[in-house]
């Protein structure tokens, strides 16, 4: 069977099914139809568009908020940060001012403890002073009232008490010279 | 030639605004479609709501015709959609309510004074047509029946002459197949 015996075939039963029946078109019914779907098209891009804008709205809401979260957050973070720095330098500075306070104290006491005299040296003085008076009594009682035993005893209680002074040598040197004095007058009463 | 020139026209005045335009294109077109639709649907003879809604589709999209191809053979597509709409809706009728389907009892209006005999091949040979899967009567029915070129074919259903020369080459032979015992 040939494609020309097909299609002659096919041709054939359909005339044999005959034309359909007459069709009218109702135009005003096609335009009433169309302006009614336009419409309904319009009212559901119109209605979509709504939805889209508000859903972007929400979305950008809560973007928004989200992002609002994100920075307080951060914000958050950040304070927390400076809260420890500023803790951190406040305990730095308290310490500097502690180290400062102790300081000055040092200083203080340094220039007070600077301020007293040297006890050794007071003692020193005082023990001059002592062995002075001493030579001083001795060389009275010798010269002025002429106790010679009583000098030459005063005189080695200052060698006793106070070998290192300079006063010890003095007493020394003045028993030398009464004793001195002494020979020297018993030799002149002998001859 | 000419014909596709007036269609240009027509496009060209209804997509200005007057709407006559639409009016003649319907009186140029709706026995064309109103045949290719009781083809395609299997000789029913009632294709009136087929047709409302071809031209319903064609008043809504006919501002966005881009003469890219003739009038008719655009036409002749938005009908092939809606009578695949239409068999689909018809399928899920039969389906969830079991009603029968009204394509394939169609005798029409058969001559008065053919034979019995060629009533009965002819109502085979259509049954036969109607038998075929989508895919291989719409070619079929659009190339021997319509008589269009495998272009204008081809392009109305969106597909390859290669793939529509296989597909016609196919229904061929399962209308060899099926149509044997009647031929011999």
């Amino acid at each position: 069977m040939t494609e020309d015996t097909i299609k002659n075939l096919l041709q054939q039963a359909d005339r044999a099914a005959g034309e359909p029946a007459l069709v009218s078109i109702d135009l005003s019914a096609v335009r009433r139809n169309a302006n009614r779907r336009q419409t309904i098209n319009l009212a559901v891009r119109i209605v979509a568009a709504a939805v889209v804008v508000i859903a972007l709205g929400i979305w950008s809401f809560s973007a928004k908020k989200t992002r609002d979260r994100q920075r307080i957050v951060a914000l958050e973070m950040q304070i927390e940060q400076l809260r420890a720095q500023t803790d951190a330098t406040l305990r730095l500075i308290r310490e500097v001012l502690d180290e400062d306070r102790k300081q000055r104290r040092l200083n203080e006491l340094q220039a007070q403890l600077a301020s007293y005299t040297d006890p050794l040296e007071e003692i020193k003085k005082q023990v001059d002073k002592t062995a002075f008076i001493l030579v001083y009594q001795a060389n009275r009682m010798y010269r002025e009232l002429d106790q010679k035993d009583a000098a030459i005893q005063a005189y080695n209680r200052v060698i006793e008490f106070f070998p290192q002074s300079r006063w010890a040598e003095e007493a020394q040197q003045r028993i030398s010279e009464i004793q001195n004095e002494q020979t020297n007058n018993s030799k002149g009463d002998l001859i | 030639m000419a014909k596709t020139i007036d269609d240009e026209l027509l496009v060209e005045k209804f997509s200005r605004g007057d709407e006559t335009a639409f009016d003649r294109i319907v009186e140029g077109y709706s026995a064309d479609i109103a045949v290719l639709a009781n083809r395609l649907l299997g000789w029913p003879g009632e294709v009136e709501d087929i047709v409302q809604d071809v031209f319903l589709a064609a008043f809504l999209g006919l501002k966005k015709f881009r003469c890219e191809c003739s009038l008719k053979t655009w036409l002749f597509t938005i009908t092939i959609n809606k009578c695949r709409s239409y068999r689909y809706r018809q399928m899920l009728n039969l389906r969830f309510f079991s009603k029968p389907a009204a394509t394939t009892s169609a005798t029409g209006a058969s001559d008065v004074g053919k034979t019995l005999v060629d009533d009965e091949t002819f109502r085979k040979v259509r049954h036969a047509v109607q038998a075929l899967p989508l895919k291989y009567r719409e070619p079929v029915i659009l190339r021997y029946l319509q008589e269009l070129s495998t272009d204008e074919t081809a392009r109305i259903l969106d597909i390859s002459k290669n793939v529509l020369q296989v597909r016609l080459s196919r229904a061929r032979e399962r209308l060899k197949r099926d149509l044997a015992e009647l031929i011999g």
